[in-house]
């Protein structure tokens, strides 16, 4: 297969007495999208925050590229390359459109940014590819918080497409879009994983995981139960039933 | 007539320092820190030990004070990066108080109540010089810097860390970085301010840096508008004003100047925030929910 | 001796301190407004029994104008200020600087009227008596113990019994299920502010029977009330109630090592350890970012 951007090895959370994450092992690939299905409560999210650094996890490796990222604080992790979604998405509310774009190019704490003059040219350009390609250039100068659903969810695309990570994480980018939006939102991810973008989706519709993704990982429990095409997992009625409600009861 | 402009003119041009760094990190990182004394306080007794001990060069007694306000003001940005909202404004009234008594006990610093007398005029190249001048000069500076850094990419950071600080550290910011520096450059602003006021007045106690003044100077920044860059230099202006307004006022006694000065500028912040919480130059639509 | 002394000392204190931070505690809980104007209840209710003892009224008279006063500002503030500043959205600065202003008129206007500086109500019930060797203590140290003892019984027995204080509860814990209930939670937040503004008024006049008062004395008591609040754990009357005790007994005890004027230093140096260290508090749940 082609070549790993991210790989997890059996991460583990628990919360109080709640094991949230109990194990999860994964592999992204470059130029590859890998849905992580499964019931709501599953570890998904945890998941993301267990590679992200937003969550310690209790045991378990990760390595970006070979590099182990366990222990990084969020921002190192983004500076190896990651970038994630929300699904409360997390704009910069009161920002415009515009600034909200250029923030993500902009990584440095410090007065001002490293590289001078080019180097401000260079992600100002960025910012307004990104805007381009997510169809918001013409509300450029509007507040985020003004936006309309739809086009906060591409807003918060448009950072990531900014942020020029290898390896996006992205929390049910696609719910409540309309079919139209949908269609612009999958050729964003082709176009990204034409440049050998790693690209890890949440996702409850299985339409828009069949339409989308290469891969997809089933996760109960904490646990990743099943991982493969998505014509595999989707036929295989066992994982239905859980995914359905039907749970098998325990002795099964 | 003059003197009385000249002094008013150099409060104002101090007080404009102090709302305006106030305001950059109450206006753009949501820090909003009723301890702004504290660091004018520290400058001020940082920058009249400078001009008696060493030399009354204006110059370093600013430099000093800068340094001292903004090393010390790790104490403000530590509960900055742990805690937000109602808790860190309780933590920022706890430093105050706490500031404003070790301000009155540690008398080999401070003088103790009685304060700091007969801090020599600022002197350059062996000429005594008017504060006037380098308040206004220090004003434009750091209007200056701050216009530059709000519109800029760290006043951008600032911002996406207020809005949403999870995601702008997913985004690869250090926020805790991101937020001591910009805690340091206020507090080291603040810490010039103190330092002017006390060659200006050539006396220092602790009054100055109470708990009421952190509220003065951050009533500045609220009835001017917090997050402009002129709001608060406004506000600043109007805030000192007034007591010299209310003077002419015929039928109020002179020992109740203070007290009418404080329930105008009171209640003008209660109505502010009920009818125009963006403050007088505010943009109305800008004003709503920052937390 | 003396530490025995001070301890007594310090749970009046601590009572007083009690009383006006479970005041706080329960508007906090149940509006989530941070209520900074409540130390001008306080004020307001002592100035209040003051006036009405200046004037010969019967005690009891007194303490009944006194408690209706701090409800009455209570509301007032609920009414006329936190509500329609958050009908548009304010956020917790906005409610925090309208409180500060209206302390600020407040307290000044208090100053103009009955003048600046300590006022105290003279009552043979704050004469101390030797009741052990060096021991003195005044009546009143067990007059104000008995009152918050039986005010916070009450309390929780209206909290837990009472089907208004019972949804006052919920509304602290979800203010949603409030809603969908379809109980008015506009109601409730004005019963928070009466019942919470009321229980400062026993505190300011026991305060006003013994220290004293003065103008400017709602900063201090709101700054403690604050402090408890957070050294308790936000959302727990019980821990603000003991941590208001907690910092009574701490600055009178204090007196051993330092001077009088570190006293209210102390509790703000318990108050920014808590705040860096434990920000949950003693009985809350971390809830920071």
């Amino acid at each position: 297969m082609t070549e790993v951007s991210l790989r997890c090895a059996d991460l583990a959370r628990a919360f109080g007495g709640l094991q949230a994450v109990a194990g999860v092992s994964l592999a992204l690939y470059a130029g590859q999208v890998t849905a992580l299905v499964g019931p709501n409560g599953a570890g998904k999210t945890t998941t993301f925050n267990l590679i992200t650094g937003n969550l310690r996890a209790d045991s378990g490796t990760a390595e970006i590229r070979g590099k182990p990222i366990m222990g990084l604080k969020p921002w190192q992790v983004a500076r190896l390359g990651v970038a994630r979604s929300y699904q409360d998405l997390r704009l910069f509310t009161h920002m415009t459109v515009r600034e909200n774009v250029l923030a993500a190019t902009e990584v440095s704490a410090w007065f001002w940014q490293p590289g001078g003059r080019r180097a401000q040219q260079e992600r100002e350009h960025r910012a307004e590819a990104a805007l381009d390609a997510t169809g918001l250039t013409s509300l450029a100068d509007a507040r985020a918080v003004d936006l309309a659903y739809a086009e906060r969810k591409f807003l918060s695309m448009a950072r990531i497409l900014a942020a020029e990570a290898h390896i996006w994480l992205l929390d049910e980018p696609a719910s409540g879009l309309d079919l139209a939006s949908r269609i612009r939102f999958g050729s964003l991810l082709k176009e990204a994983q034409t440049r050998g973008v790693a690209i890890c989706l949440i996702e409850h519709n299985l339409d828009v995981v069949v339409e989308l993704s290469n891969r997809i990982a089933f996760l109960d429990q904490g646990r990743v139960l099943a991982e493969g095409d998505p014509d595999t997992i989707l036929k295989d009625p066992a994982l239905a039933a859980i995914y359905f409600g039907d749970r098998p009861q325990e002795a099964a | 007539m003059t003197a009385f402009l000249i002094n008013l003119a150099t409060l104002a041009a101090i007080s404009g320092i102090l709302a305006s760094t106030l305001n950059f990190i109450v206006g753009y990182a949501g820090i909003f820190s009723v301890a702004h004394a504290v660091f004018f306080g520290l400058g001020a007794y940082g920058g009249a030990q400078v001009a008696l001990l060493l030399v009354p060069n204006p110059f370093l007694a600013c430099l000093v004070a800068a340094v001292i306000a903004g090393g010390l003001s790790l104490c403000l940005a530590l509960p900055a990066l742990r805690v937000r909202g109602e808790y860190f404004v309780a933590a920022s009234l706890g430093l105050q108080m706490v500031a404003a008594t070790l301000f009155a006990e540690l008398k080999p610093l401070t003088g103790g109540i009685g304060g700091l007398v007969g801090i020599p005029r600022p002197e350059l190249f062996g000429m005594v010089v008017p504060v006037l001048p380098l308040a206004l000069v220090a004003l434009a500076l750091i209007l200056w810097a701050t216009a530059r850094l709000q519109r800029g990419a760290f006043g951008r950071t600032l911002q996406s860390i207020r809005d949403a600080d999870t995601a702008a550290e997913a985004l690869g910011k250090n926020v805790n970085a991101a937020k001591t520096l910009a805690v340091a450059f206020a507090c080291a602003g603040a810490g010039i301010a103190g330092a002017l006021y006390a060659l200006h007045l050539s006396f220092i106690n602790v009054e100055s840096f109470t708990l009421d003044q952190s509220i003065q100077i951050m009533a500045m920044v609220i009835i001017g508008g917090a997050g402009t860059l002129w709001g608060p230099l406004v506000g600043a202006v109007m805030l000192l004003s007034l007591p010299a307004v209310i003077s002419f006022i015929p039928f109020i006694p002179p020992t109740e100047v203070g007290a009418v000065q404080q329930i105008i500028y009171g209640s003008a912040m209660t109505l502010l925030m009920i009818f125009r919480p963006a403050g007088l130059l505010g943009d109305m639509s800008k004003g709503k929910s920052t937390s | 001796m003396l530490f025995l002394q001070l301890l007594l000392n310090g749970l009046q204190t601590g009572a007083i301190y009690a009383l006006t931070a479970a005041g706080f505690a329960l508007i906090f809980g149940a509006t989530k407004i941070f209520h900074v104007a409540h130390g001008i209840a306080f004020t307001i209710a002592g100035y209040v029994f003051l006036f009405a003892w200046r004037a010969d009224w019967p005690s009891w008279l007194g303490v009944l104008a006194s408690i209706a006063a701090a409800m009455l500002f209570g509301i007032v503030m609920e009414r006329l200020v936190y509500r329609p500043i958050q009908r548009h959205e304010g956020s917790f600065f906005t409610v925090f600087v309208a409180a500060f202003g209206v302390s600020i008129v407040v307290q000044n206007i208090i100053g103009m009227i009955a003048g600046r500086g300590f006022a105290t109500v003279d009552t043979p019930l704050s004469f101390s008596a030797e009741i052990l060797p060096e021991i003195f203590v005044a009546p009143m140290l067990w007059i104000a113990l008995a009152t918050a003892a039986v005010l916070f019984v009450a309390l929780t027995l209206f909290l837990t019994r009472h089907p208004a204080g019972v949804a006052l509860r919920a509304l602290a814990q979800n203010p949603d299920l409030i809603r969908t209930y379809g109980l008015s939670s506009n109601g409730l937040s004005v019963l928070a502010f009466a019942i919470g503004s009321a229980l400062a008024a026993p505190a300011a006049i026991v305060t006003a029977m013994t220290t004293g008062l003065n103008e400017a004395i709602g900063h201090h008591v709101m700054l403690i009330s604050i402090a408890a609040t957070i050294v308790g754990g936000i959302g727990s009357l019980r821990g603000a109630a003991l941590a208001g005790m907690m910092l009574g007994i701490a600055e009178s005890l204090a007196l051993t090592v330092v001077d009088t004027q570190w006293a209210e230093a102390v509790s703000f140096l318990v108050l920014f350890g808590f705040i860096i260290f434990r920000p949950a508090g003693i009985f809350g749940v971390t809830q920071t970012r």
